[in-house]
């Protein structure tokens, strides 16, 4: 019986097309006569049948089999350890399976196989400078080897040693093109702060394979930071027409779309990463921002306070939380919020243009006044800041300072205008226009023009778009979570005694 | 005035001390003085009461030892043992556990269990808080009681000597019995007499006091016998529809580990005492248990709606609103404890979080500054400095927020939550093996916390120490299956794990 079966099965794992990273030391099978079947060495007798019972995933018959094979052979045989150490791979424990591998190794030295896997083990296991020697050593055995290169290239990425590691990943993909291998070069140019090089590396991936979406949506997420939107959006939506459900690119995909205003759309895409992924903090970001958009201050708010909530170290959420209670005239709440994100983000001067808005409504003229400094200092090319400050100074009755600032904003808004960059605000047109004749005019007409000056009364003009998610490739909303426990919020006194106290117990 | 009638009137008025010397007196001058002997028993016995309906410790014995529940491998939501995922509850990552998949309560009883340890050894590893109210012991301790301590309150002897007490004698006089039985019962905790006097005294009634058999069924109950006290309680239900014996016929059920029986039953008292709130809360009480929030709340409410002043229910449900991201309702209800009296340090840590997270900003530090000064035990005040990190946290201010979580492992050094955040203060810093470390210790203290295996996760992920993230991993999503975080690591490190 075992004959037959072990004839057939034979045959079937021949038509198998089997994963190449094994070479089986399983002789070919010789014509099948009627007699009897093949005499193999005791050995390897039985490595067809562990290797397909491996590669049907039927990791309980594979263990049963190497056992007997092991205590068969008294621990000589190659094939059937190594079978063993992937298994013990797959089930994380790595320790276990170096061992089992370096027994390989020994067993038969010159298989080069076994000392890849060795170093892979150690790789890891997080010891990339041992993985790394031995690594060497394999390549000496066998020579144009991507696997190897790709390997050591990414041992140098985490020991910080970027030229060799790019060196080894570019030798790497001229031996054999791969995803990974492009995926971990561009790695090291975003930790280089190499975005243009990332970009290449990433265009060459796509070509090569077109239909992944994790590349995909990384290459967009790329794009998307250096503003390129069009690109971006293509990206993205082949990402998505492969993987419909891709949390990444709906999170960026629907970003793209808040900025362009259309937040239905970026809505009903956030509804199916939500159900996805119910606590990112990112996500519930954007949905607040949705709201926000869409005028419903109070929707947007609870959706930023649970993402607040979820995430506490995110000054994204802050300053949108800030910017909502701002808009609500709720200053109080918006000072707190834009305050922690500064203590989170201190090189931002958007933040401190709202800090000083927030301050102005709270009647701290002289700490409005700092931080509307300290925002130039940290960005001057910010329009919104210039004008701003100028009709909280004009509003001060400090003109001089007022018009000086005033001049610089119109300056920028000329280059922009020159630029045709941005498509510009216009509601902050619209504040610019009239403070522009009220700093020019006469004292006197100014005066008489307060009354019907809107611009005097203290608006605050919109400032730049909130920023959106994360768009770096990392995950997204990969920092550690802080745990949102209070423990004893929900606790009452646990003495009985004091219990009969509070429980009027009938 | 005579001094039986004044021994009566301070009975009365709840004065015991001075009612026993009386009594005492008395029975010196007149030792067959049946009148004080039955008035001093009854004195002693109020001293030290407690009603038998919220006493329901269990000892680390009967968690593990005994088997009364018939179904091993319960349907989810039919058991408290493996409570189900619940409607309406919100998830572990928004609201703190204290045992794996069992929330935090906003109320803690003596009764309270969350979880259930799985072993003998994990139940003597773990603190000894974690599963009870009251520390746990081997087997319920409060009814252990060794001669020494019954002696002290009495300087000259015991008052009853229980072993030359004819109890064929007195369970035939009623007036007598009672007394005497509840004397046995509660101050002597001597079940095994009072369950022999209760059986006399029945006998001698003819089986036609409803009284006696909830005393039979309590008895029974004391020495484990479940469905001996089942029996009992279910045969005074027949003579006497009593609020107390649906109390002890559920507690009954809740032992045997069938909720949906006993709410079965409380829903038949509500039946004969329609909006009897110790019912309604019972009933509430299992569906927190089954983990079923939106019931449990539902009922809450009724409580409310029949008695306002409840404060097992006002806390239940302001703490349900603050996990739902509604601190501002949370606030009211709170603010409605407040009103009504009660002034302990958790209430105005309570209030302290629900103003910072309400956005009450003028009330959040003063409310916490109250909680600390009425806190009275140490844990209490590492949880208040653990929110005041919190707090800080949500200023941005981190150095602030590093010494409120010190603060708290001063206070209680072996506080999970603190260890964790500040684990995560660090990395935040960079110190990767001070945050190492911190993660590790709140894993050790706390591994139904998914929070620090995942932590532990992503920094072992992100140094490439690919085995302790795989494990760590594990680990957070056994704590917490729903995580997704944790899930998209498992992923990735499956897949390092596979390609060759």
């Amino acid at each position: 019986m075992e004959d037959d079966n072990a004839t057939n099965d034979a045959i079937k794992a021949a038509s198998n097309p089997s994963l190449d990273e094994i070479k089986q030391p399983v002789k070919a099978q010789p014509k099948p006569r009627p007699k009897k079947a093949p005499e193999l060495p005791i050995f390897e007798r039985r490595n067809w049948l562990i290797h397909l019972h491996y590669v049907r995933k039927e990791y309980e018959a594979c263990k049963m089999l190497i056992k007997e094979q092991v205590a068969e052979t008294s621990g000589m045989c190659e094939y059937p350890l190594y079978v063993q150490a992937l298994i013990l791979r797959q089930m994380g424990r790595i320790q276990e399976s170096l061992e089992c591998f370096q027994t390989c190794a020994l067993i038969n030295a010159q298989n080069s196989d076994n000392l890849k896997q060795v170093a892979r083990s150690l790789f890891l296991l997080g010891r990339h400078k041992a993985a790394i020697d031995v690594y060497s050593e394999a390549a000496r055995m066998s020579s144009r080897d991507w696997e190897i290169s790709h390997n050591q290239g990414v041992c140098y990425m985490y020991l910080k040693e970027y030229m060799k590691a790019k060196e080894m990943l570019k030798q790497a993909i001229q031996f054999n093109r791969h995803d990974l291998s492009y995926v971990m070069l561009a790695k090291i140019y975003l930790m280089e702060g190499d975005i243009h090089m990332a970009i290449d590396v990433y265009k060459r991936a796509i070509e090569f394979s077109p239909e992944n979406p994790e590349l995909l949506t990384t290459l967009g997420l790329l794009y998307l930071q250096m503003n390129q939107n069009q690109r971006a959006f293509e990206h993205l939506g082949n990402a998505l027409t492969y993987d419909p459900s891709n949390v990444k690119a709906i999170l960026a995909a629907g970003s793209m779309m808040q900025q362009h205003n259309d937040y239905d759309v970026a809505l009903t895409k956030y509804r199916i990463a939500a159900a996805a992924v119910p606590e990112s903090a990112p996500l519930w970001n954007n949905i607040g921002m949705c709201f926000f958009g869409r005028k419903k201050y109070v929707a947007a708010i609870s959706c930023l306070k649970r993402a607040g909530y979820l995430a506490s170290f995110d000054w994204r959420i802050l300053y949108n939380l800030g910017l909502v209670h701002l808009t609500m005239q709720q200053y109080a709440s918006a000072f707190h919020f834009l305050s922690a994100a500064i203590n989170l983000k201190p090189k931002m001067g958007q933040l401190f243009m709202l800090l000083a808005v927030a301050l102005t409504h709270l009647d701290d003229t002289d700490n409005a006044k700092q931080a509307y400094e300290q925002a130039l200092q940290l960005d001057s090319k910010d329009v919104s800041i210039l004008l701003n400050f100028s009709l909280f100074l004009y509003n001060l009755g400090d003109r001089k300072t007022a018009t000086k600032h005033f001049i610089a904003f119109e300056q920028s808004m000329q280059k922009l205008k020159d630029t045709g960059a941005a498509d510009l605000d216009a509601e902050l047109m619209d504040t610019a226009g009239k403070l522009g004749p009220a700093l020019q005019v006469g004292e006197s007409l100014v005066w008489k023009d307060k009354a019907n000056q809107p611009s005097t009364s203290p608006s605050a003009p919109l400032p730049a778009p909130p920023p959106y998610t994360d768009t770096s490739t990392e995950a997204l909303a990969n920092a550690p979570t802080p745990p949102t426990h209070d423990p004893a919020a929900s606790e009452q006194n646990s003495n009985t005694r004091s219990d009969r106290v509070a429980v009027p117990s009938q | 005035m005579d001094p039986m009638y004044m021994a009566y009137s301070l009975f009365r008025r709840r004065k015991f001390e001075d009612c026993i010397n009386i009594c005492t007196e008395l029975l010196e001058k007149n030792p067959y003085d049946q009148a004080a002997w039955s008035l001093k028993t009854r004195a002693l016995t109020e001293q030290v009461y407690v009603d038998e309906i919220d006493v329901d410790e269990e000892g680390i014995a009967e968690m593990l030892m005994d088997d009364n529940t018939i179904a091993q491998i319960t349907r989810p939501g039919t058991s408290l043992k493996k409570p189900g995922t619940g409607q309406g509850a919100p998830s572990a990552g928004v609201r703190p556990l204290s045992q794996s998949g069992r929330p935090l309560s906003g109320f803690v009883r003596p009764g309270t269990q969350s979880g259930r340890p799985g072993t003998m050894e994990q139940a003597i590893r773990t603190p000894r808080t974690a599963h009870t109210a009251r520390p746990v012991t081997s087997a319920s301790g409060r009814f252990v009681r060794l001669g020494t301590a019954s002696m002290l309150s009495t300087p000259d002897g015991p008052f009853i000597n229980l072993a030359r007490l004819n109890f064929s004698k007195y369970a035939a006089r009623p007036n007598l019995a009672k007394p005497l039985f509840e004397y046995i019962f509660h101050h002597e905790n001597d079940v095994r007499n009072a369950l022999e006097l209760a059986a006399l005294a029945t006998e001698a009634c003819g089986f036609k006091d409803w009284w006696w058999k909830v005393q039979l069924g309590k008895c029974y109950y004391r020495l484990g016998l479940y469905r001996d006290a089942e029996r009992q309680f279910k045969s005074a239900l027949k003579q006497q529809e009593m609020v107390d014996t649906y109390l002890y016929l559920c507690k009954v059920y809740v032992r045997l580990d069938q909720p949906l029986t006993a709410i079965d039953i409380y829903k038949q008292g509500l039946e004969k005492h329609p909006g009897e709130t110790a019912l309604l809360t019972g009933i509430a009480r299992i569906y927190e248990g089954l983990n079923d929030m939106t019931n449990a709340v539902k009922f809450y409410k009724q409580v409310l709606h029949n008695d306002n002043t409840h404060v097992e229910a006002i806390a239940c449900i302001a703490n349900y609103h603050f996990y739902t991201d509604q601190p501002e309702i949370a606030l009211r209800y709170y603010r409605r404890l407040l009103q009504m009296g009660v002034y302990n340090a958790e209430l105005f840590n309570n209030l302290g979080l629900c103003c910072f997270y309400a956005q009450q900003y003028d009330m959040t530090l003063s409310t916490f500054e109250r909680a600390l000064s009425l806190s009275t035990d140490d844990l209490l005040t590492a949880d208040i400095w653990y929110n005041i990190g919190q707090v800080a946290v949500g200023i941005g201010d981190t150095s602030l927020a590093l010494q409120c979580f010190r603060l708290a492992l001063v206070s209680n050094n072996d506080h999970p939550e603190a260890y964790n955040n500040l684990g995560v203060l660090e990395l935040r810093k960079g110190h990767l093996d001070q945050a190492r470390a911190f993660f590790q210790a709140a894993e050790s203290l706390a591994p139904h916390m998914f929070e620090p295996h995942y932590n532990f996760a992503t920094l072992s992920d992100q140094v490439g120490d690919l085995q302790s993230s795989y494990n760590a991993t594990k680990k957070a999503i056994e704590a917490y299956p729903e995580h997704c975080d944790s899930k998209e690591l498992l992923e990735q490190l499956k897949k390092h794990f596979s390609i060759l």
